[in-house]
């Protein structure tokens, strides 16, 4: 019984560092209709930053600042931030199939620095050596893990509070008269381009917040943390929960976090030995026809986007999203 | 250099092939198709099903056509899986994106192919295994052009220009000289009005698909005659592949074209700067670097 | 779990009867043991049917600690999360003390700092390579839970330093696959190189799923080296291979163990392997010495041949080793504590097979220790939990591999010594 609460308690960290990503993402897509093609670029540097400002010296490459663990993360927040400031100076500009494709080789190009660039970020043997915050006093078991998931969780409901405070702000409806129609927004003196560079660079930030967590819970991370198949869930979890409604985010990133490992698990319990060669091409293959699926019989995602009305009765001069 | 050129061209030709598909869909269909590399994969492991086909039925045609390791039999199959890999894009146009296109918005496309393509690279995976195939074991040995500087090419390789070279043109006289190219064009720029002067939209969307699936099949079967052919090729493919569409511009076939030969010679030539890890950044940073001089591409154009 | 009573009868009947090699006898109980493998790659799925293959071998003697031994493969998809998420639920869910994997380092280390060591679980990996891991250690951070049988990067390029001096070739060329494993390969086989007088003319890395890597065989090809060095997989080996020979490059090839495979053979083509060498670590010279190698073909209809597979097969056969030295019940540390009995250097020699399970089984139950003699050699651990072993250079034959020079133990460590 133990067992099956200490594991629960894992899954659910790993779900609500997850679900904290998909918070960042939506508020870039499912608020702002920016589509970020490299959710893993943001999320790899506050990891990296986070672990790299507060962990121990290591010989080779740089690091061993050994911060203050707030410090730390917030470090990786403002990592992950600089290179969102830096990227969407460049890109955002760009029309929204461009902005993807380009955001997505950023990824590839962050990936790849980290891989190569063994001065930086110890290259492909990745970064470590960071010793999670008050171990020493609560050891490293299972009331770690349950103090450690309720830190989570309580950043996780703050960033969900203060992204529908955000939303329903002016400048969340900003957000989402930019994301209809650029042009009106322009007509009426705001300026778009700073717009989304802010929703962009503040939904990068609490990607990267989301990477300091994971890269804090492992203690670990390296180049194989960063690949595309985290932005291809991150983006699973937000299609599939409901762009633009932050709850159907958090939701979306259980289920589809659920579904992922409840599979492996499945398939390692009742599928034959025989069989299990094909099971990760299988289970991909359920991914993808999940999505298409979704985007073909309720492209609204399972918790659809409410039409939020922040000032009732004053003149509709900007559209709504729908 | 000069070698890292001149490979840069040889590269540059199947993935031209498979730019011109996919610049074609984005500018009638404005999404970008991250699915589309994958018909490059489908058509590469049909023509491998067809030459095995092909060889086995009629043995005469398992003989290689000298100097190239190509045979009769895949030169069969390359026609064969061009018509399958083409029916199959429209297939799943049909099935798929055009349900999508229909319930959504054009972004929704764009997530639709991701799914798509994790679909296709799976299902290839599932039946071919995971271990590279190879249309023949045999190794094509290059011919020195020159000593000093050591120049080498496969004579695979010219064939593979070449024949890219010929595609091209014809598709250049099929868009310049029917009425289905201007047509093409007349929809690209303005769809409502194309259809209001006569112009057939849904058989313009097929013909779009059929171009871009033949062409995609053809540049599979030069990439796997090239290298290898893999269940994740279209995986390792897609970046280099946008890279072309948008460094040509979204929507020009020449600048497909030209872009597909621009990202081979800066691959081929990056080694020359970059260490050698870096090369999987380069049609990245190609992309940035273009977008910054030319927003839309070096032959796009605006538009609203 | 584990019935102690059943144990002790079992211990009855196999004290009571004259012990036969090999044959089963019945288990009431099962001990459940997990693995965390990338069993959806091309080269992980072996490298778990080694694994499961250990496992029967030891159930066809009867099992370990007096239990038969189940063990639970999940799939880790080579992603970090996933990796350690189902190494989580078998520790947790499926109560497992002894965990094989994972193959990749940068999955195999969060589930050593997150999973294992908080949870006093033994992890034993086939093939995580990383210097990190060592490090770690010397920090006192694993709590000796810490394992690998992936001893070939020190040894292997010594090894390949030898080859390119015994050869007298006077320049290389490196293709290292941009890895952890390839990385550190690249870096040791240039110092090598450098000590025996070797020059190497560049050191060009392969990163997995690229398109062509046409750019990168011009590159070495540009310096003209005498011969080349390959620290490469099958997959990516053959595409930069085949290039390679197709430019007209030297067929004087050096090959790290992780080319030792079949597929590579054929892909590229026996008639460009001619002068090939590749190097591995070795079974010692001993009457067991092919005894895995034997039943492995029994097994599987050919040899052990690629990355991986006799590690994997000595790290569950070390880890089922070590729990029947530690006896049923026994806790994760008190397991990883029996590594020691059972890869003691002066215990009773046992060999890698079903009879030299149910032989170290006497030994184990009489007090004594024993050395395992295994797929990959005289396994001995240090104090870090990394091995050495003897080494081999073997080249390519029509049916599989041949070995051309045996090197032992002593003398692996001899030479190492005169490189620095």
């Amino acid at each position: 019984m133990i067992g099956v609460i200490s594991y629960l308690v894992f899954f659910a960290t790993t779900a609500s560092i997850l679900a904290i990503a998909v918070l960042g993402l939506n508020l870039q897509w499912g608020n702002t209709g920016l589509f970020n093609g490299g959710v893993v670029a943001f999320f790899g540097a506050g990891a990296y930053a986070t672990l790299i400002l507060g962990g121990t010296p290591q010989a080779g490459h740089l690091g061993g600042f050994e911060l203050f663990y707030p410090l730390a993360l917030l470090g990786g927040m403002a990592a992950a931030g600089l290179l969102a400031w830096i990227v969407g100076l460049l890109t955002l500009r760009l029309r929204h199939d461009y902005l993807a494709i380009a955001t997505f080789g950023v990824a590839v190009a962050f990936e790849n620095l980290m891989r190569n660039a063994e001065w930086l970020a110890g290259g492909a043997k990745g970064v470590r050596g960071f010793e999670r915050p008050l171990r020493e006093a609560l050891g490293d078991g299972f009331l770690y893990n349950l103090l450690f998931f309720a830190v989570v969780l309580v950043i996780l409901i703050a960033t969900y509070l203060f992204l529908e405070r955000l939303v329903a702000s002016p400048f969340g409806r900003l957000l989402r008269a930019i994301r209809e129609d650029e042009e009106a927004a322009q007509s009426l003196g705001k300026n778009p381009t700073k717009i989304r560079l802010t929703a962009f660079v503040t939904g990068s930030v609490i990607l990267g917040l989301a990477g300091g967590l994971y890269g804090t819970f492992y203690a670990f991370v390296s180049p194989q943390d960063v690949l595309p198949t985290l932005t291809f869930q991150i983006w699973a979890m937000l299609i599939v929960g409901g762009a633009g409604n932050n709850r159907g985010a958090i939701f979306g990133a259980f289920l589809i976090w659920g579904a992922w490992t409840a599979s492996g698990w499945a398939l390692s319990r009742f599928a034959p030995v025989e069989a299990q060669l094909y099971t990760g091409s299988v289970q991909f293959i359920l991914i993808g026809s999940v999505i298409v699926g979704m985007l073909m019989w309720r492209p609204q995602g399972l918790l659809p986007e409410k039409l939020v009305v922040s000032q009732r009765g004053k003149t509709p001069l900007v559209k709504q999203g729908v | 250099m000069i070698q890292n050129l001149i490979d840069g061209v040889l590269t540059g030709s199947y993935i031209s092939l498979g730019a011109i598909g996919l610049t074609l869909v984005m500018h009638i269909l404005r999404f970008a198709n991250f699915s589309h590399a994958e018909l490059l994969s489908l058509g590469a492991y049909v023509a491998l099903v067809f030459d095995a086909l092909v060889s086995a039925l009629v043995p005469v045609f398992a003989v290689k056509i000298a100097p190239l390791s190509l045979t009769w039999a895949l030169s069969a199959a390359i026609l064969i899986s061009m018509v399958i890999t083409a029916i199959s894009a429209l297939l799943i146009d049909r099935l798929v994106f055009k349900r999508v296109r229909e319930k959504g918005q054009e972004l929704s496309m764009v997530f639709a192919s991701f799914g798509m393509a994790l679909i296709i690279r799976n299902v290839i995976g599932l039946i071919f295994g995971l271990s590279p195939e190879l249309y023949s074991k045999d190794i094509a040995f290059a011919m020195i052009l020159s000593r000093d500087p050591l120049i080498l090419v496969k004579p695979d390789q010219i064939f593979v220009l070449v024949a890219a070279l010929v595609l091209m043109f014809l598709l250049h006289l099929v868009l310049s000289r029917t009425t289905f190219g201007y047509s093409l064009r007349a929809v690209a720029e303005n769809p409502s009005l194309a259809q209001v002067n006569g112009v057939n939209l849904s058989r313009t969307i097929m013909a779009v698909w059929l171009i871009g699936g033949g062409l995609a099949a053809v540049a599979g079967v030069f990439y796997g005659l090239s290298h290898q052919l893999i269940p994740v090729m279209g995986r390792d493919l897609v970046l280099p592949i946008f890279a072309a569409t948008i460094v040509g511009g979204i929507g020009s076939v020449y600048g497909a074209v030209l872009g597909g030969f621009i990202v081979g010679i800066a691959g081929n030539l990056a080694l020359v700067i970059l260490p050698s890890g870096y090369t999987p950044s380069v049609p990245f940073l190609l992309i940035i670097f273009v977008l910054m001089i030319r927003p839309n591409g070096l032959f796009g154009e605006a538009r609203a | 779990m584990t019935n102690k009573l059943v144990y002790a009868a079992a211990l009855g009947l196999a004290v009571g009867l004259p012990a036969l090699p090999g044959t089963a006898q019945a288990q009431d109980c099962t001990t459940k043991i997990g693995a965390v493998l990338p069993t959806s790659v091309d080269w992980g799925r072996p490298i778990a049917e080694t694994a499961q293959f250990a496992v029967d071998q030891v159930n066809a003697a009867g099992g370990a600690a007096g239990c038969e031994i189940e063990m639970v493969l999940r799939d880790t998809q080579v992603d970090p999360k996933v990796g350690v998420d189902a190494a989580k639920a078998l520790v947790d869910l499926e109560g497992v003390k002894v965990l094989l994997g994972a193959v990749s380092s940068g999955v195999s280390m969060p589930i050593l700092t997150s999973v294992t060591v908080p949870g006093g679980v033994m992890q034993m990996s086939c093939c995580s390579s990383s210097t990190a891991f060592t490090g770690l250690s010397e920090e006192g951070k694993t709590n000796g839970l810490w394992f690998r049988t992936f001893a070939t990067t020190g040894v292997q390029s010594a090894v390949g330093a030898k080859v390119a001096a015994d050869k007298g070739y006077k320049s290389v060329a490196v293709l290292y696959k941009n890895d952890d494993w390839g990385q550190d390969m690249a870096r040791l086989i240039a110092a090598d190189f450098a000590a025996v007088g070797v020059e190497v003319t560049t050191s060009v890395a392969i990163n997995d799923g690229q398109p062509s890597y046409r750019a990168e065989v011009t590159e070495a090809l540009a310096t003209q080296p005498e011969a080349i060095y390959l620290a490469l997989y099958p997959a990516e080996g053959t595409a930069a291979v085949r290039e390679w020979i197709s430019l007209g490059g030297t067929q004087n090839m050096i090959l790290a163990n992780s080319l030792k495979s079949d597929e590579f053979r054929d892909n590229v083509g026996m008639q460009y392997l001619g002068a090939a060498l590749g190097t591995d670590t070795a079974s010692p010279r001993s009457d067991s010495a092919d005894a895995f190698r034997a039943a492995y073909q029994e097994r599987f209809g050919s040899e052990p041949n690629g990355p991986g597979l006799a590690n994997s097969y000595d790290a569950a056969m070390i880890a089922l080793l070590a729990m029947e030295a530690a006896g049923p019940d026994a806790s994760g540390p008190e397991i990883a504590a029996a590594v020691a009995r059972v890869t003691d250097p002066n215990g009773t020699p046992v060999s890698a097979d079903t009879a030299g399970f149910t032989a170290a089984k006497e030994v184990l139950a009489g007090g004594g220790t024993v050395m395992f003699q295994g797929a990959t050699g005289n396994v001995r651990f240090d104090a870090n939990g990394d091995v050495s072993a003897p080494a081999v250079i073997w080249s390519f034959s029509e049916s599989g591999t041949e070995e051309v020079e045996y090197l032992s133990l002593p003398e692996v460590d001899a030479f190492i010594a005169s490189l620095n």
